[in-house]
């Protein structure tokens, strides 16, 4: 009976100081089989695959690799039986090659200490070949896309001989099609016999490629399933622990005047000379979301840059409401009808150091509401922190007072969204609002931002996420290196053709087609 | 784990996070003196001609050096002694407002290294405009008031240099204040050398400093320090000093611009979300903070019979980096600023009394202050270890 199992984790737990995030869990995983692990965020996958990979050591609990029990200490110990783990955020030196990159750590060394790149070379090229990873040996990591650096990644673990593959989250930085090839590499892996530990909270990427699901929720181990005998309803109630809707349901739009016009709009990029955004147009009519799909690093952030007035945009003109707003400051934007749910919570949505309630006026403190003669009134502010939390159900350990850094990454996200909805504006400009959230939360958001709709604002949402792309829009836009190939309608197009336009391999020529 | 009390819903106070701050510097500052005890033990015990007696005594001066009332027959007395109780307050001043300088500095972000060179302008500005007002017939209030903000003004302005190159070109502001710093010290050392006016020429032995502004009238009154401390140099810029902390707290705590100047400071980008100018409040926080330092040195050298060694070019003054430990132990809270900085001066007290009463020398009290510094710096570390004896104790109920 030993070998039915190549890892067993039974028991495990894990506390952290005033938490337990990992409560008695049982996880076996069969050899050659892909297991996917899933939960909401908090749910404590990411503690139990650092267990497994020697970051942390459990309160109780045993780890066997093939019936033995085995102790893993450190990383070291676990690349040594055999564990390999690509890391949510790729842990990788960017001014090094891919091969030196692939290599670090595992170099084989010759007599006087001199590296023997060309065997490893080879190796990784038979490797790269073996399993269709294509990567350009040569590239210096900063230079070669995510969906590459992924590749670098995984061939990192196939160098190490590695036949125990962690993957945590690996599809949230990848296209459609990119998705697709990364599942058919891990059926690869799995028919070699490899064993796979998936982490997700994708509920597709699981029905399409997995055999088994084990569902955590909230550190307890709710159940282990086979993927062929459940669906994508059932796991979600798993993972939520309550019946959650995943069908994003909304009336028809009644698209009225023009909020907000975007006319050849430029803006220059950061990263290299040329523009990032090349005078695109488009504009958003009250009650209606437009959507803004594309492959992340397509110009989206430097356009809702340009937008907010976060960044000067270099040519264009931008009318909000009637409001000229192309030259104007963030302040005066906001103030002309603009709330912007931000891309970067943490950069630029909140202020970590203060509390939610001073989170929660982060725009409002000057208004004769929250202060006199300059001085804040700490009574409205409270109160109407504890208005805002009530409403949109922001949670955290000590209410008002609690500060920000303390609060979980989708309650964060609530505090933003309560802040942004709640200054009622005629726009609302949000960029990826549902990123990092788990399905419970993000249904909750899509709700709002239709209800908001409903209620006749504008909304000009931005979102890598085709789910999202195809349910929440009226209108998607498709940005393809700064500009728009195609302006599509949900219900006439699918997936698939959205990720042509969004690779570039498709493009509508968008005459003066302007209203 | 309970963090509110379930009565009133409201945080205990002895829970908070501010009473946890000062447990920790009270913790930080027994330790320092328990080893500056030690270390009057062991130097006792090693060095001859020290009896047992002395090393009592060394102790309790140590403890108890403003209540130091000299010797009779033999024996160390102690005491109410306005005079070590006056200098206290009085040395604390420059303290109290370089302290502040780091902490607004800190609250909003900004590490101000430059109160060192601050400081100096302040000097310049207040010596200058004193004895050019102090010599015509403008009335003292005027020419007090006029030096005070002369000193004021100049670093306000010094501190503007390393708010500007931080805010447009985002140059790391410990850089500039280092480099401002050094070019304070010779611009002072130049600009009184050129001015023979300003010299002490008349004193022997006072070659190389300033005349004191004494001489010239301009002095800050006692307001009351002279009938509470007879005889010592305590006046009313420790008052002064007091008020400005509890303004700067005010500040910082109440208004929006403090809401804005804090928010810039722990996030630029956020606050630059929000439509704040983030680049207008790091220069004017810079500002804040270079005016307090140099403050500091105005309320120090408007005392009076203050002397300054103007050839500066070749060290800094000490206040501006004492500020530092000041603002630190206080946890950058204004109001603590006030009691760090009188424990700092304290301390000083007790040094002088060591070495004009026991065979000890002043540097006992150099270490102790060293030793409390370098904890303070570990505070975070003490409040941690608070939490974690609280979580226990959680646990076990």
């Amino acid at each position: 009976m030993a070998s039915e199992y190549v890892i067993e984790m039974n028991h495990i737990r894990k506390e952290f100081p005033g938490i337990v995030a990992n409560d008695d869990i049982t996880l076996q995983l069969k050899k050659g089989e892909i297991h996917a692990l899933l939960g909401e965020n908090g749910a404590g996958k990411s503690t139990l695959m650092s267990v497994l990979f020697g970051l942390y050591q459990p309160e109780a609990g045993t780890i066997k690799k093939d019936g033995v029990e085995v102790e893993i200490n450190n990383p070291n110990d676990a690349t040594a039986l055999g564990i390999g783990m690509v890391h949510q955020h790729f842990k990788l030196i960017d001014v090094f090659s891919v091969l030196d990159n692939i290599i670090l750590g595992a170099e084989t060394v010759g007599k006087l200490g001199f590296l023997k790149k060309k065997e490893a070379r080879k190796k990784v090229l038979e490797l790269s070949e073996k399993y269709g990873l294509k990567v350009d040996i040569d590239a210096k990591v900063e230079d070669i896309t995510v969906g590459m650096q992924q590749r670098v990644e995984i061939l990192k673990m196939l160098y190490r001989d590695n036949d125990i593959l962690i993957f945590d989250e690996p599809t949230a930085v990848l296209t459609p099609q990119e998705i697709d090839e990364l599942m058919e590499i891990m059926r690869g892996f799995a028919r070699e016999g490899k064993s796979i530990l998936f982490i997700t909270h994708k509920l597709n990427e699981i029905m399409a490629v997995s055999d088994r699901v084990t569902v955590l929720r909230k550190g307890k181990c709710i159940g282990t399933v086979n993927t062929k005998d459940t669906n994508k309803q059932e796991l979600s109630n798993m993972m939520v622990g309550r019946p959650v809707q995943l069908e994003i349901k909304k009336d028809e739009a009644k698209p009225e005047n023009v909020i907000l016009k975007v006319e050849g709009l430029t803006v220059p990029s950061k990263i290299h000379k040329n523009d990032a955004v090349k005078g695109i147009s488009f504009d958003v009519r009250k009650g209606e979301i437009v959507c803004i799909a594309g492959i992340d690093g397509n110009g989206q952030t430097e356009l809702i840059y340009g937008l907010t007035g976060l960044e000067k945009a270099s040519a264009g003109k931008v009318t909000l409401c009637g409001h000229d707003i192309s030259h104007a400051s963030i302040r005066k934007r906001s103030e002309a009808g603009m709330s912007h749910i931000p891309e970067d919570r943490h950069k630029h949505g909140l202020v970590l150091a203060y509390t939610l309630e001073q989170n929660l006026v982060l725009q409002k403190y000057k208004e004769p509401q929250f202060q006199k003669h300059g001085f804040i009134r700490f009574d409205e502010v409270r109160k109407y922190a504890d208005k805002l939390i009530e409403e949109y159900d922001v949670r955290s350990g000590q209410g008002p007072v609690t500060v920000a850094r303390s609060m979980s990454g989708g309650n964060q996200q609530k505090a933003i969204i309560a802040r942004e909805l709640d200054r009622e504006e005629p726009l609302i400009v949000a960029v990826q609002p549902t990123r990092g959230l788990d399905v419970g939360a993000i249904e909750h958001i899509h709700k709002q931002l239709i209800a908001e709709r409903d209620k006749g604002k504008a909304v000009l949402l931005v979102s890598l996420e085709l789910d999202e792309v195809m349910g929440l829009s009226d209108r998607i836009l498709v940005l393809y290196e700064g500009e728009i190939v195609g302006e599509l309608n949900p219900k006439e197009t699918d997936v698939q053709e959205l990720g042509l336009y969004m690779s570039g391999a498709k493009r509508q020529e968008r005459g003066a087609e302007e209203c | 784990m309970l963090r509110l009390d379930p009565d009133t819903g409201k945080q205990k106070w002895y829970r908070s996070d501010a009473s946890k701050s000062v447990l920790s510097a009270i913790i930080s500052i027994i330790i320092g003196m328990a080893v500056g005890t030690l270390i009057i033990v062991i130097v006792g015990l090693t060095k001859d001609g020290i009896s047992l007696k002395g090393m009592w005594e060394g102790i309790r001066l140590v403890f108890l050096g403003v209540f130091s009332t000299g010797r009779s027959e033999g024996n160390l007395t102690f005491g109410f002694n306005p005079v070590n109780m006056g200098n206290m307050l009085f040395r604390a001043t420059p303290l109290i407002m370089t302290g502040l300088s780091v902490a607004v500095a800190f609250k909003t972000g900004l590490f101000n290294i430059g109160a060192a060179g601050q400081y100096l302008m302040g000097t310049m500005g207040t010596l200058t405009v004193g004895h050019v007002l102090g010599n015509t017939d403008c009335p003292i209030v005027i020419a007090w008031l006029a030096a005070f903000l002369a000193g004021v003004v100049l670093g306000g302005l010094w501190g503007a240099i390393p708010g500007i190159f931080k805010a447009f070109l985002n140059i790391n502001e410990v850089i500039t204040c280092i480099m401002t710093n050094w070019i304070a010290a010779n611009l002072v050392t130049w600009w009184f050398d050129a001015h023979d006016i300003f010299k002490n020429a008349a004193e022997g032995g006072k070659v190389g400093y300033i005349i004191p502004l004494k001489n010239v009238g301009v002095v800050t009154p006692k307001m009351g320090m002279d009938v509470l401390f007879p005889g010592s140099q305590a006046n009313g810029g420790f008052w002064i000093a007091c008020i400005i902390a509890v303004v700067m707290y005010i500040m910082m705590t109440k208004t929006t611009f403090g809401y804005e100047l804090r928010a810039c400071g722990s996030n630029r980008h956020a606050a630059k979300y929000a439509g704040i100018n983030d680049k207008r409040n790091i220069i004017l926080s810079m500002v804040i903070s270079g005016s307090l330092a140099a403050a500091g040195a105005s309320l120090y050298y408007l005392a009076g019979n203050t002397e300054f060694f103007w050839s500066t070019y070749l060290s800094l003054p000490a206040e501006g980096f004492n500020g530092i430990p000041v603002a630190l132990l206080a946890s950058n809270n204004p109001i603590a600023v006030v009691f760090s900085g009188v424990l700092m001066s304290m301390l000083n007290i007790a040094g002088t009394q060591l070495k004009s009463l026991t065979a000890y020398n002043e540097y006992i009290a150099d270490i102790i202050i060293a030793i409390i510094v370098y904890l303070s710096a570990f505070s975070m570390f003490i409040k941690q270890f608070i939490n974690n004896r609280e979580k226990k104790k959680g646990g076990n109920k």
